[in-house]
């Protein structure tokens, strides 16, 4: 029986325990109902609008634009709600839940950001929300941890491998196997068993909607350059995913190279991974010698991760899109620029796409536009920031 | 009779009409040799099958026994080229035991697939199980499997199977795991509630031996579901008896002594 539904390309699938097979085809059947469902896309845009703050600004970053020497772009994800794109996605996901008669949400977080954003939206809808979080995550990001609990969530510490996200997604995905009649799984980003890549990317497909939209009114015709940071890649999914039929516009996906790549402390899984199985999806992924998954390294706990998403794999071997990495310090480098030139903020993730746009700028001419995804503020890397000007290093 | 030693063992249990006993083990814990020793002496205390569990550093169908047993075995250096050695040597050794791998997809796919195939073939793994890998997804792997009879690959069946059994149980090969609870491994005492119905309708719909496995601790555990089932599986309360008996070969020997005879009673 051959599953191609659930694939793109070679990447994807359903790699799960038979326990989860029958909650997946439910969730499956019911996300397709929904998306089909005009009450249901009229709900979810009004939280996005009301409740959120869309539209989010498609802001002509000018000082940078003037130094770089090209019309750089800026899409403010970092000003909805929580702070991130990650909203965007739990929104629709728990009105899902909720349709689908579920009373109780379980989500795995890395810096917070998702876990912050699942809490605030089981808040919202009066859901029951547990958060797994790596026990080294809990202890480098406790602002995150408090608001998760501020907002009625429980924090669940997980002492499994490596105590990062990849083993809090495996305990959620061992809980979710085991509680699925009344709960739900909202996964954070672009990976996990189909249908979830596919559902993250609908609900982050607002990102490219208005973008391309903003762009269109604003400067006319379509930006030369589309990039977004690349962890399991919801944000860039979401950036990307009305500019992929557009052949012209690149599409440019940025890992983090931590200390470097070739120091093997890095979290490129395309750059250097190889096709494997994580999560219940076969994607990139990095891996040793015996095929076990090898700890990813990234100075921003947001792409921290040794897997991508399944459609980025297919977007990188079709060559539809390209995926670069940047270091820790150029990352860091982009981020004070950011905040100097600008007066924004970012998350050192979204500093990882800032810093090869401006690579990028050197090859194109002040004609041409990039659009960047800012996909999150750096209030929650403010401690970060500080241990690393201070040459102090960090944790991981 | 089968080619395949599980399916041969099962046929012998059968004509006598006893149940099946298999445990599982992770590799490597604490060490190859004393793997090696635990085995042979299951099979001269009379365990019917063995499942050796292949470590993997994200094991999501496992719970807190097994990711800790794997966790250590893999610090201590077990990897698939030494459970394949393993095989071999204790094949070598004259063990006619049937053994299974219990695996994750991903160690399989990095080995390379038709690759793995053709290695279990040559180094007697007898059976494969592999608890991320439903049967939407086994299609590749059957291709390779297709056409021998020397390895044949476990179906698994859930509590919440449901609609999926007749498709399930189709083509399967060896017997059915049927998994007693929804989850992960070794949550004792905490069977799925419609356990007895569920099994019953596997077993109905089944033309190959049904086993129970999760949670499983003393032969009286399948008391209530015996007319079900061919056979018990015990994987997370093996591990923590070998550890309390500090991997003591004995020890495992008098524990599925024991399992067997009281199996034989219910």
């Amino acid at each position: 029986m051959s599953n191609t539904k659930a694939y793109y390309g070679q990447f994807g699938g359903q790699y799960v325990s038979e326990s989860l097979m029958n909650t997946l085809a439910e969730v499956d059947a019911a996300f397709e109902e929904a998306i089909h469902d005009p009450e249901f896309l009229k709900q979810y845009h009004y939280y996005l609008k009301q409740y959120v703050g869309r539209e989010t600004p498609l802001y002509f970053a000018e000082r940078l634009s003037e130094k770089y020497g090209t019309r750089i772009y800026l899409k403010r994800e970092d000003l909805n709600h929580t702070g991130a794109h990650k909203i965007n996605n739990v929104i629709g996901q728990i009105l899902l839940a909720k349709r689908m008669g579920k009373t109780k949400v379980i989500a795995e977080t890395g810096a917070g950001q998702h876990g912050v954003a699942t809490a605030t939206g089981a808040a919202l809808f009066n859901m029951e929300c547990t958060v797994y979080m790596g026990a080294e995550d809990i202890e480098r990001q406790k602002l995150n941890v408090m608001r998760m609990e501020m907002l009625g969530a429980t924090v669940v510490p997980v002492h499994s491998g490596s105590n990062t996200l990849k083993d809090a997604t495996n305990e959620a995905i061992r809980t979710w196997a085991k509680t699925a009649e009344d709960t739900f799984y909202i996964i954070g980003s672009a990976v996990g068993p189909y249908p979830y890549p596919k559902m993250v990317k609908e609900f982050q497909s607002c990102i490219s909607r208005e973008a391309k939209r903003q762009f269109a009114q604003e400067v006319g015709g379509l930006p030369d350059v589309v990039m977004a940071c690349v962890g399991g890649g919801s944000n860039s999914i979401g950036m990307f995913a009305d500019f992929i039929e557009e052949k012209d516009v690149r599409l440019i996906g940025v890992e983090a190279a931590g200390l470097g790549i070739e120091t093997g402390k890095h979290a490129s899984a395309m750059a250097l991974g190889k096709p494997g199985v994580l999560h219940g999806m076969k994607s990139y992924l990095l891996q040793d010698d015996d095929g076990n998954v090898q700890l990813a390294h990234s100075i921003s706990a947001g792409l921290d991760y040794p897997g991508v998403g399944p459609e980025h794999a297919y977007l990188k071997d079709s060559g539809r899109a390209e995926y670069v990495s940047i270091t820790d310090v150029e990352a860091m480098d982009a981020l004070m620029e950011l905040c100097k030139l600008e007066g924004i903020i970012p998350a050192i993730e979204s500093a990882h796409a800032m810093a090869y746009a401006f690579q990028l700028a050197k090859e194109m001419t002040p004609e041409q536009s990039i659009i960047v995804c800012l996909s999150g503020r750096g209030d929650k890397d403010v401690n970060t920031i500080a241990d690393y000007l201070a040459g102090k290093g960090y944790l991981n | 009779m089968s080619e395949n030693r599980i399916e041969a063992k099962l046929e012998q249990l059968k004509e006598k009409q006893e149940k099946a006993f298999i445990t599982y083990l992770t590799a490597g814990l604490p060490d190859m040799e004393k793997t090696k020793e635990i085995i042979k002496a299951q099979e001269t205390a009379g365990t019917d099958i063995v499942e050796i569990g292949v470590p993997f550093s994200d094991p999501i169908a496992d719970g807190p026994v097994i990711q800790q047993a794997s966790y250590e075995s893999i610090l201590g250096g077990t990897n698939i080229h030494k459970c394949f050695d393993a095989v071999e040597e204790l094949r070598a050794d004259g063990c006619g035991l049937p053994m299974i791998f219990m695996l994750y997809y991903n160690t399989i796919c990095h080995y390379g697939v038709g690759k793995f195939v053709k290695k279990c073939r040559e180094a007697g793994v007898d059976g494969l199980i592999i608890p991320d890998l439903p049967m939407e997804e086994q299609e590749e792997i059957q291709a390779y499997l297709a056409g021998q009879d020397e390895t044949i690959l476990i179906q698994l069946v859930s509590p919440v199977s449901g609609q999926r059994v007749p498709e399930i149980v189709k083509d399967a090969r060896g017997f059915i795991y049927c998994v007693s609870s929804m989850g992960v491994t070794g949550q004792s005492g905490t069977f799925h509630r419609e356990i007895s119905n569920y099994l019953a309708d596997v077993k109905a719909r089944s033309p190959i031996p049904v086993m129970m496995g999760f949670g499983i601790t003393k032969a009286a555990d399948i008391a209530p579901m015996k007319d079900s089932i061919d056979g018990a599986i015990v994987g997370s309360h093996f591990i923590n008896l070998l550890r309390e008996n500090d991997f003591a070969p004995e020890a495992a020997a008098a524990y599925c002594r024991t399992f067997k005879e009281e199996m034989r009673r219910l």
